[in-house]
C-alpha cells in the first residue's frame, strides 16, 4: 500500500511538474514579495487634513494638523475629497462640515479628530496596541492576505487543472480497476498540495516579515494555511471531477473567486465585522489566518471542530464523486 | 470463472439497462460479448469489473460473489483493456507501464521492454512521451499495460478498434497466446470477425437481454440453409446455381463446362445477429 502511495504521489509531482504549476507559484511569490517590498510596506496613508474658517481669529493657538483657509468656499472645495473635515468658527460656535464618505463610521472619527485638533487635544488619543510598528503592520495585513488568496484561489484552480488533465486523458478510469484504494488517490493529490502550499506560505512569510518576526508567527500560520489549503484542495478536487469540462469549471470558479475572495476584500480592507458575514465561511478562515500573522492565533473551539469536520465531509463527496466518474462511460 | 445469473442494473428508476442476463464463461475460454451501442454490453463489463455497484441477481468471480470481491486482491487477477488508450501522454510508454504496474506484486509482473516488443512497440518510441505516439501505438501500450500483471481475468473492450490490419492480426495472436495460457478473456466487441476468430462462445445482447448464447459455429451451423453458390460456364454462357446439401451427395447435379467459383451460402455471424436481434451491430 505504501507503495503504490508513493507512486501516486511521484506521478502527481510529475504531473504538477509538466503543467508548471511551480513556475506559477514560484512567479506569485516573487510578485507578491515585490508588490509588498517596495510599495505596501511603504503605503502610509495621511490622517484626515483639518481646513478651519475663523474670519474673526477666535482660535489664537497654532496646529500643525489645521490649516486656515479665507472663506467659505475655499472651506467646501477643500473638504471635496470626502477625506478633509472643516470646521466653521463663523458664527462662534464650531460647526464641522464634511462630505460623507460613504462609511458611516469613518465620517464619525473624521469628525472627532478634528474636534480633538480644534481642542488642541491630539496627545494620547490612541493606546498603542503591541509592538508593531507601522511597516511591520502593514507587511503582516498584506502577507496575510495574499496568502489567503493564493491558497483559495490559485491552489484550488491548480489541483483542479491537474485532475482535468488527468480526465481528458481518461486514466482515472484505469485507476478505477488498478489494486490501489480511492482514497490513496485523493490523499495523494492532497499530500502534494498541501506540501506546495505549506512551503510558499513558508517562504512567503519569512521573505515579507524577516527571519525573526517570520519564524514567530510560522506555526500559526502553518496551521490556518493547511486548514485553507485541504478545504480548497478538495473543493477543487469535487469541482474537476463533478464537471464536465473546463470551460463548465471557469465559469463556477468565476463565481467561487467572488465568493471566496469577497471577505478579504470586506474584512480586509473596509474593517467590516460582525452582521451577515459572520455566516460567511470563509470569513473565519481569513480573519483566522490574519490573526495567526498578527500573533493572536484564533483559539476557538467551533472553529477547531468546524474545519476538520467540513474536511471529512469534502473528502467524502470527493471520493463519492471520484467513484461515480470512474464508473462514467467512456 | 465467471457466473452470472439473473443479472439486473438500472441508472434510475424506469431506466432499466440490463434485464436478468445468464450466463457463464468457464476457465481459459474466450467469450465474445456482442450488442450495438447501448445494448447493455459496457454496463455488464463494468459490473464484472466491479467499477459498477448496485447490481442485482449473483454475479460470482474466482468462486466468489462479486459484493465481496471488491478487493486488492480480486483486481491484481484481472486486467482489463478500454476501448480508448487511456494513457499519460506527458510520460514515456516505459514510464506508463511501470507506474501502473507498481501497484501489483512484483513477482506478478512481466517486463515492460519485453512485453512491448511482443506487440511489435517501435523501440525509438519507447522512451518518448505517448502524445507523440500514433493511435495504434497506443492501442499496443494500452494492452501491454492490461497485460503487464499476468492476470487471469482479461477484459478486452474493442481490442482491435484503432489497429492496422497487421496489427489486428499481431493483436489475434496475443490473444490467443493469452488464452493458451490458461486467462480467461471476456471481449466485448462490434467487430463480428474479431468474435468469430476468436471467441469460443459469443452472446448476442440486445436491449439488456441475451438473445442467443453459442459457439460461432453451433450459431451458424443452426441458422444455415446448408446450400452452396455456383458460378460455372456452360456452352461458353456464364450461370450461376444455388445447391442444397442433399443435392450434393451425387456430385454436381447439372451440365457444366468449367466450374469458375463455389462459395458456401453459410450465413455470416451478422447475419445470424441480425436475426436474433432484429438489429445491426451499429
Amino acid at each position: 500500500m505504501n507503495r503504490g502511495f508513493t507512486q501516486l504521489l511521484k506521478k502527481d509531482f510529475r504531473l504538477m511538474l509538466s503543467g508548471r504549476f511551480f513556475l506559477l507559484v514560484l512567479g506569485s511569490l516573487v510578485l507578491y514579495s515585490c508588490y509588498i517590498h517596495f510599495v505596501y510596506a511603504k503605503v502610509d496613508q495621511a490622517i484626515y487634513p483639518v481646513y478651519l474658517l475663523d474670519p474673526q481669529g477666535r482660535r489664537t493657538a497654532a496646529s500643525d494638523y489645521i490649516t486656515v483657509v479665507d472663506g467659505r468656499k475655499a472651506l467646501e472645495a477643500a473638504c471635496g475629497d470626502r477625506y478633509s473635515v472643516g470646521i466653521d468658527l463663523s458664527s462662534g460656535t464650531p460647526e464641522f462640515y464634511l462630505l460623507s464618505s460613504g462609511a458611516g463610521t469613518a465620517d464619525h472619527y473624521r469628525t472627532i479628530w478634528a474636534q480633538a485638533v480644534l481642542e488642541g487635544n491630539t496627545e494620547g488619543q490612541a493606546e498603542v496596541i503591541g509592538s508593531n510598528s507601522r511597516e511591520m503592520k502593514n507587511r503582516r495585513e498584506i502577507t496575510a492576505e495574499f496568502l489567503f488568496f493564493e491558497l483559495s484561489a490559485v491552489g484550488f484552480l491548480g489541483l483542479a487543472s491537474l485532475l482535468f488533465k488527468e480526465k481528458q486523458m481518461g486514466v482515472i478510469r484505469v485507476h478505477g480497476i488498478l489494486p490501489v484504494n480511492r482514497t490513496m488517490f485523493i490523499l495523494s493529490k492532497l499530500s502534494v498540495f498541501l506540501v506546495s502550499d505549506l512551503a510558499f506560505a513558508a517562504l512567503l512569510t519569512v521573505i515579507n516579515l524577516g527571519l525573526g518576526p517570520g519564524a514567530a508567527v510560522l506555526p500559526a500560520v502553518l496551521l490556518q494555511a493547511g486548514i485553507l489549503s485541504l478545504i480548497m484542495a478538495l473543493i477543487g478536487f469535487f469541482c474537476a471531477v463533478r464537471l464536465p469540462d473546463f470551460k463548465q469549471f471557469s465559469l463556477l470558479y468565476l463565481v467561487l473567486a467572488v465568493f471566496i475572495t469577497t471577505p478579504v476584500f470586506l474584512a480586509g480592507q473596509t474593517g467590516v465585522s460582525g452582521g451577515w458575514i459572520d455566516f460567511h465561511p470563509m470569513y473565519h478562515l481569513f480573519t483566522a489566518m490574519k490573526d495567526a500573522y498578527f500573533l493572536a492565533p484564533n483559539t476557538k473551539l467551533p472553529y477547531y471542530a468546524a474545519c476538520p469536520g467540513t474536511i471529512l465531509l469534502l473528502f467524502l463527496l470527493a471520493h463519492r464523486t471520484l467513484t461515480r466518474e470512474m464508473a462514467r462511460e467512456g | 470463472m465467471i457466473e452470472v445469473k439473473d443479472l439486473t442494473f438500472s441508472y434510475g428508476k424506469d431506466k432499466e439497462a440490463l434485464h436478468g442476463l445468464n450466463f457463464t464463461v468457464g476457465d481459459g475460454e474466450i467469450f465474445g460479448f456482442l450488442g450495438p451501442n447501448g445494448s447493455g454490453k459496457s454496463t455488464t463489463q463494468k459490473i464484472l469489473t466491479s467499477i459498477l455497484k448496485g447490481h442485482g441477481g449473483s454475479v460470482t468471480l474466482f468462486g466468489k460473489d462479486l459484493r465481496s470481491a471488491h478487493t486488492q486482491e480480486f483486481f491484481r487477477k484481472i486486467g482489463v483493456l478500454f476501448e480508448f488508450p487511456y494513457l499519460y501522454t506527458n510520460l514515456s510508454a516505459l514510464d506508463n507501464l511501470r507506474y501502473f504496474a507498481s501497484f501489483y506484486p512484483k513477482e506478478q509482473l512481466r517486463d515492460p521492454e519485453e512485453l512491448l516488443e511482443e506487440l511489435e512497440f517501435k523501440r525509438d518510441f519507447l522512451r518518448k512521451p505517448v502524445s507523440s505516439h500514433s493511435k495504434g501505438m497506443r492501442q499496443r501500450v494500452s494492452m501491454a499495460r492490461a497485460l503487464i500483471s499476468n492476470p487471469r481475468l482479461l477484459f478486452l473492450d474493442e481490442p482491435i478498434s484503432g489497429l492496422d490490419p497487421t496489427g489486428a492480426v499481431l493483436f489475434r495472436k496475443i490473444i490467443e497466446k493469452e488464452r493458451k495460457k490458461g486467462t480467461t478473456i471476456f471481449v466485448t466487441t462490434h467487430n463480428m470477425l474479431d468474435a468469430d476468430l476468436l471467441c469460443d462462445r459469443v452472446a448476442f445482447l440486445s436491449n439488456g437481454n441475451i438473445a442467443a448464447l453459442d459457439t460461432p459455429r453451433n450459431l451458424k451451423e443452426r441458422n444455415s440453409n446448408r446450400s452452396i453458390a455456383v458460378s460455372y460456364l456452360y456452352q461458353g454462357k456464364r450461370r450461376e446455381a444455388t445447391i442444397t446439401a442433399p443435392e450434393l451427395k451425387g456430385g454436381i447435379p447439372f451440365a457444366y463446362d468449367e466450374i469458375i467459383s463455389i462459395h458456401s451460402q453459410e450465413p455470416t455471424l451478422e447475419d445470424i445477429f441480425i436475426q436474433y436481434t432484429g438489429r445491426r451491430l451499429t
